[in-house]
């Protein structure tokens, strides 16, 4: 299946798009919508979480199309767009504050909620659910720089923060999940790095 | 088969063959409703912004005498007076500016964020238990010395519920 950044739209339904024509923009909304969705789960973890941040998202999309200067496919756009809203979210007060609130029970929630594709089934089952057993920051992380291609430099700067706080995430996710992956009777629970 | 991390680039190889897209979360036509539904709210809040912002000078006004006169109102009164309870029982002027600009809020707001959500809706528990003990302590003769700590508490919550639907509202309309 095409990934996000790989999805492009034909400049004939980006330009009725523009232009207002409802039937060009459910066209755009059913070529990115799902994989919009499924990065922005992957990120932040709780569906009702992702349901706000993904209508945020789609709203500026079409809010912003007229500034699309094709440079890129559309999906690549609209990707910019889902992570620094995402990135908005981890990194706000609110956040932060309901973490120090409801400390150990959102986390697990989180954790099960983290399933993007729970119908999937074969091994991508089982690193679905290592990846859901990374807090939301460092699965972020893991996955802008694994799957998206971010450098370390740009999680930094996207997440205001220093390169080696990149990097420590990252490298402490790679401990987590190898214990996840790691033949033993006990696997390690879900609680957060 | 579980994959070998321990080799360079598996991990990026692993997530990668993870499935790009399951299922949108609702249709265009859900998209569009939700879409109207945020935008709408921000043009009827146009009329409150005055009194939006007497509620937040009003708040400010507690906060400044609150840090001026951190002790002046939860004095215990003489008992027998309840002369200073019945005064304590009738809400402050800047309280009930505050209660008005927020009943004349919608329910929701246009945007709703689970965060800021969660956090109204803990404030208005707080505020619907502390209604509950001074409903309780007015039906009493005598009502305990914590009338006025109550009232008091219950005009911080209030305040702080201001504070935070003030900056849901500054939110939908700089959308």
């Amino acid at each position: 299946m095409t990934r996000l950044a790989d999805t492009a739209v034909p400049e004939e339904t980006l330009a009725q798009a523009r232009a207002g024509d409802q039937a060009a923009r459910a066209a755009i909304y059913a070529a990115l919508a799902p994989a919009t969705f499924a990065l922005i789960r992957r990120m932040v973890g709780q569906r009702a979480l992702a349901e706000d941040i993904f209508q945020d998202t789609m709203m500026m999309l079409y809010e912003r199309l007229p500034q699309f200067r094709r440079e890129a496919p559309l999906g690549a756009w609209l990707r910019q767009i889902a992570i620094s809203r995402c990135l908005m979210y981890l990194r706000s007060p609110w956040r932060r504050a309901r973490l120090c609130l409801e400390g150990v029970e959102l986390h697990a929630a989180e954790d099960e909620a983290c399933l993007v594709t729970p119908a999937y089934r074969g091994d991508s089952i089982d690193v679905e659910r290592a990846l859901a057993s990374l807090g939301p920051t460092a699965r972020a992380v893991v996955w802008m720089y694994e799957v998206e291609g971010y450098s370390h430099q740009e999680i930094a700067r996207e997440f205001g923060r220093s390169v080696s706080f990149s990097k420590s995430q990252l490298a402490r996710a790679h401990v987590r999940l190898r214990a996840w992956f790691a033949p033993q009777e006990d696997r390690p629970s879900c609680n957060l790095i | 088969m579980q994959p070998d991390l321990d080799q360079p680039g598996s991990l990026a190889r692993v997530l990668r063959e993870l499935p790009a897209a399951g299922a949108p979360p609702y249709p265009f036509a859900e998209f569009q409703r939700r879409a109207r539904e945020r935008t709408r709210p921000s043009r009827s809040l146009a009329g409150g912004r005055w009194l939006a912002a007497a509620a937040v000078g009003a708040l400010a006004v507690v906060a400044l005498s609150l840090r001026l006169h951190p002790h002046a109102s939860v004095r215990e009164p003489p008992l027998g007076d309840t002369a200073p309870l019945a005064r304590a029982a009738s809400p402050a002027p800047h309280a009930e500016i505050m209660e008005r600009w927020l009943a004349s809020l919608p329910r929701e707001p246009g945007v709703v964020h689970v965060g800021t959500h969660q956090a109204v809706t803990g404030l208005e528990d707080r505020i619907a238990q502390v209604d509950d003990l001074l409903s309780a302590a007015g039906t009493q003769r005598q009502p305990p010395p914590q009338f006025v700590a109550l009232q008091q508490e219950r005009t911080r919550l209030i305040g702080a519920l201001v504070q935070v639907r003030y900056a849901e509202t500054l939110a939908d309309e700089s959308r």
